[in-house]
């Protein structure tokens, strides 16, 4: 016997607290809702691999001054120094670090003129250890050999003749062709620059984390003649932070350069989404808070109810009520609240998610927060409302008689 | 119908034990309408809790309707109250929130009839006390001796065995309280037991027998009818 008519009829005649309460609930689904898919969605974002073996990987800036700072020896014999370590699996002069922040980027197109668009690429340029270095796996054609290695000076612009592109990118250059298929295809930079496609490695991501194109990459074979430059070195499990030190005092024994930054890649994934961790932990403290604080309204509510209809209460109680269908009627009271709350709700959460889409470029909300939200924010509603309709239970039928 | 025997009833506080009903023996037969007076404090209210199954006693014997009722538990007892017992209180008691035919149909669904079932109850019982063009009114929308009218209607609609009513006109002036009564008697004449608590003596005598309750104990029993026609 739910009573559900009179029950709204009731609520009807007393509407101000059920609406507050019912639009209060309406605002936190739509809140709450919307976080939590915010929170999946970076916690996603934050988690997405960056193809590298970040846990036993580092980098290392170097740079010269003076006229006479031999950049080409340096390089090479910092490199071979650095091969030479135990513990240290490869290591490889990189012009940028995936998922750092900071890198270059160019436009491939496979067709050569400005009129056609290009596809948007992260370029890092790597010997032929590049690929052992950044524990990348090679799934069609073949590595640079050393011999297509060639050296680019600071206003160097022309590219080298192959390339390296990851299978994201491949797909999205010829997205009707199998990534094996586009070994060997020509491909244009800077409009008209041919590169042909000589291997696809398995995934890289860009340096730029909020990069649509995250997983568009390529690797150019190409040493950098700069005065500055950055090498990348991967250790074997565990040997990391025993070996930052080392290569730090190995590179510092050249006294005609500094070394100014050495950071492990954990570092720097852990630099590159602090927004996203600080706005999962904000966003958390908001849910937290918001159903807190919409529990305390329902159980304010209910209990201003229950003690305003103690002798209702007793009258019921009089009447015939036992204590479950006391119990029975203000759960089913809040359901009719929680329930006009999460529609409204349901309603609200879209257009607050609108919102977010064209204010934050945040995807569309999957369909189903939308029950899911419902069914929680009336389960809180359930559990607010449980602790004053059980002490209703509790008035006495002898509260009938009492003329107070 | 109603037996209370040697009924003992304690309320404890930390300071004081009040003795509200000590030794309570009283019969009430089939077709009865008995009033029950006594002073303020006397136990008159606690006595018709008890009888209503409202409260618990703590020595003695209950039997309504053929039934013990002093061990059933409190979900035997809402349920018995129910569907044996009509309640009509001093305040009537209807709930502010709902229609005159929501209010009459608060026990009704306790007792878990079905719609038209409950409809058709409802109706009746709205008719026997003329206000059956008004169900859909709110008690606020009525008078003193409409509301307690429709009291009356919701204890009657479920066709109980005995009308329990605590002070019925106490709140009515004397010709809301004297069509009241007649009601009551009427209600009585087609068969249904009446306990009714009263201060009034002047009401009480209409009543077909008079219990005085003083300190707790049935202290004298009065038969109302034989009185009358030894008077008469």
């Amino acid at each position: 016997m739910l009573e559900l008519g009179p029950i709204f009829r009731a609520l009807l005649r007393n509407k101000i607290g059920a609406i507050l309460i019912a639009v209060q609930i309406a605002f936190t689904m739509a809140i709450i809702v919307n976080a939590v898919f915010i929170i999946y969605d970076r916690s996603q974002q934050t988690k997405r691999p960056s193809g590298i073996d970040e846990a036993n990987t580092f980098y290392i800036n170097s740079s010269g001054f003076g006229d006479d700072f031999d950049i080409k020896g340096t390089i090479t014999r910092d490199l071979e120094a650095i091969r030479a370590l135990p513990g240290v699996i490869d290591a490889v002069q990189i012009n940028a670090i995936p998922i750092s922040g900071s890198g270059w980027s160019m436009g491939l197109q496979t067709e050569a003129g400005a009129e056609h668009d290009g596809q948007g690429v992260a370029v890092y340029m790597v010997d032929e250890h590049g690929i052992k270095a950044l524990d990348l796996e090679l799934l069609a054609g073949e590595n640079f050999a050393k011999s297509d290695i060639r050296w680019r000076g600071p206003a160097g612009s022309k590219w080298p003749a192959k390339v390296i592109v990851t299978e994201a990118m491949a797909k999205r250059l010829f997205p009707e062709l199998s990534y094996s298929e586009a070994v060997g295809k020509t491909v244009y930079i800077n409009n008209d620059e041919p590169m042909i496609i000589t291997g696809i490695i398995d995934k890289l991501q860009a340096p730029w984390v909020g990069w649509d194109n995250l997983d568009n990459a390529m690797l150019s074979p190409e040493k950098m003649e700069f005065q500055s430059t950055r090498y990348l070195i991967r250790t074997v499990p565990g040997m990391r932070d025993q070996l930052m030190k080392t290569v730090e005092e190995l590179l510092a024994e050249n006294k005609s350069r500094v070394i100014d930054g050495m950071r492990s890649i954990d570092y720097v994934r852990e630099r590159s989404y602090r927004g996203n961790t600080a706005m999962i932990k904000i966003l958390t403290t908001v849910i937290v808070t918001l159903t807190v604080v919409t529990s305390l309204g329902i159980v304010g509510l209910a209990s201003f109810s229950v003690n305003r209809r103690k002798k209702q209460i007793g009258i019921r109680r009089a009447l015939g009520a036992t204590k479950a269908s006391i119990l029975r009627y203000f759960m089913v009271e809040n359901f009719l609240i929680s329930a006009s709350g999460v529609v409204l709700g349901a309603a609200l959460t879209i257009a607050l998610n609108m919102l977010l889409v064209s204010a934050l470029s945040i995807p569309p909300l999957d369909w189903f927060y939308i029950p899911a939200g419902m069914l929680v924010l009336c389960l809180v509603g359930q559990a607010a409302v449980f602790g004053p309709a059980k002490k209703a239970t509790e008035i006495a039928p002898a509260t009938a008689t009492r003329t107070v | 119908m109603l037996t209370m025997t040697n009924v003992k009833k304690v309320f404890r506080t930390d300071l004081v034990e009040t003795h509200a009903l000590r030794d309570f023996n009283l019969q009430v037969d089939e077709g009865e309408f008995v009033a029950v007076t006594g002073p303020s404090g006397s136990g008159k209210t606690t006595f018709l809790n008890i009888a209503g199954m409202l409260e618990t006693f703590n020595e003695g014997t209950y039997q309504l309707d053929g039934e013990d009722v002093s061990h059933l538990n409190d979900n035997q007892r809402s349920k018995l109250r129910n569907e044996k017992i009509g309640f009509i209180f001093q305040s009537y008691n209807l709930i502010p929130d709902l229609s005159l035919f929501d209010n009459v149909d608060v026990p009704l669904r306790y007792r878990g009839f079905d719609a038209k079932e409950r409809k058709k109850r409802i109706e009746e019982s709205l008719d026997i006390v003329g206000l059956a063009n008004r169900m859909k009114h709110l008690p606020s929308q009525l008078s003193g001796g409409q509301q307690q009218r429709v009291a009356i209607a919701r204890a009657l609609a479920g066709n109980p065995r005995f009308l329990l009513a605590d002070e019925p006109t106490g709140n009515l002036d004397s010709a809301m309280a004297q069509s009241v009564m007649e009601l009551l008697k009427e209600i009585n004449k087609k068969g249904t037991t009446i306990v009714m608590v009263t201060h009034d003596p002047q009401l009480a005598t209409q009543a077909t027998r008079n219990i005085f309750v003083k300190d707790g104990q049935v202290s004298e029993i009065n038969d109302v009818v034989a009185m009358h026609v030894a008077n008469g």
